[in-house]
């Protein structure tokens, strides 16, 4: 007899060996941890912009997994493609930015001055900018502010 | 008879140190210095807010990416469910396999899993 065991409490982990069915193309997963996404989220929003907006209104007609397949496979192809162009490009100042935030609780305001660095060279190889949208206008944005009040108490 | 060369002054007036500023000026002073303080408040609140907008947004960038990762790894283990099921009940007549318990066609995620 099989016996109801909670997920949630399982002392074995939710492992699911078999692999996904061959009637779906694979595809490589980004397996980027939490500070590099972070570091170049903004880049990503900019450079992946329609893939995500495609994918995001093919989620918001169906929420069943398999009825966005295809629009995630592009979406995680280009954040890969990214990724790879950040890693070939501006492969020190990426590296000193998300340490920086690996190491700062990743919060961007304690690494302003890599982020700077990044974003300069990002600019000038990718022509990539970070815009934050929905900020208030004629102010300079959060991440280009000369003498913030909120920083590092240590220099 | 008097001292020669007359006697001293009498001292008749009060001796009354200086003691600090006035309270108009230590008045003024607080409210200065109150008034740096909240404009300072006011600053870091608009900057705080923008700061959780840059946090919000570079989350909601994020999104599509582990949605779609999440997607791909729960159609997966629903697939393999199905083919469990499918061998299972291969034997039960008039059993739909994967067939869902509501009359809706609104996707529901499984509510619970079988950890084998």
């Amino acid at each position: 007899m099989t016996t109801y065991k909670d997920g949630v409490r399982s002392s074995h982990p939710y492992k699911e060996p078999t692999s996904l069915p061959d009637s779906i193309p694979k595809v490589q997963e980004l397996g980027t941890t939490s500070a590099p996404l972070k570091s170049a989220a903004f880049f990503l929003g900019a450079y992946c912009k329609e893939y995500n907006e495609d994918f995001m209104l093919c989620k918001q007609e169906n929420r069943d997994p398999a009825h966005c397949l295809k629009e995630g496979r592009r979406v995680t192809r280009c954040a890969t493609d990214l990724i790879t162009k950040m890693r070939e490009n501006c492969l020190q100042q990426f590296d000193e930015h998300w340490e920086c935030l690996e190491n700062n609780n990743q919060e961007y305001y304690l690494c302003r001055k890599p982020e700077r660095t990044l974003n300069k060279c990002m600019f000038e190889k990718l022509g990539l900018t970070k815009t934050i949208p929905g900020a208030p206008k004629g102010k300079p944005p959060i991440h280009e502010v000369e003498k913030p009040i909120f920083k590092a108490i240590q220099k | 008879m008097p001292p020669v060369g007359g006697f001293d002054a009498v001292k008749y007036k009060r001796n009354l140190p200086f003691r600090g500023p006035g309270g108009l000026v230590i008045l003024g002073g607080v409210t200065a210095v109150c008034a740096y303080g909240f404009y300072q408040l006011g600053r870091g609140n608009l900057e705080k807010r923008e700061l959780v907008r840059e946090r919000t947004w570079s989350r909601i960038h994020l999104v599509p990416l582990l949605l779609a990762e999440g997607d791909r790894d729960t159609y997966r283990r629903e697939q393999a469910a199905l083919e469990r099921e499918k061998e299972i009940m291969k034997d039960v007549k008039g059993w739909e396999p994967g067939k869902s318990v509501y009359h809706s066609a609104r996707y529901r995620g499984v509510d619970s899993i079988v950890v084998l």
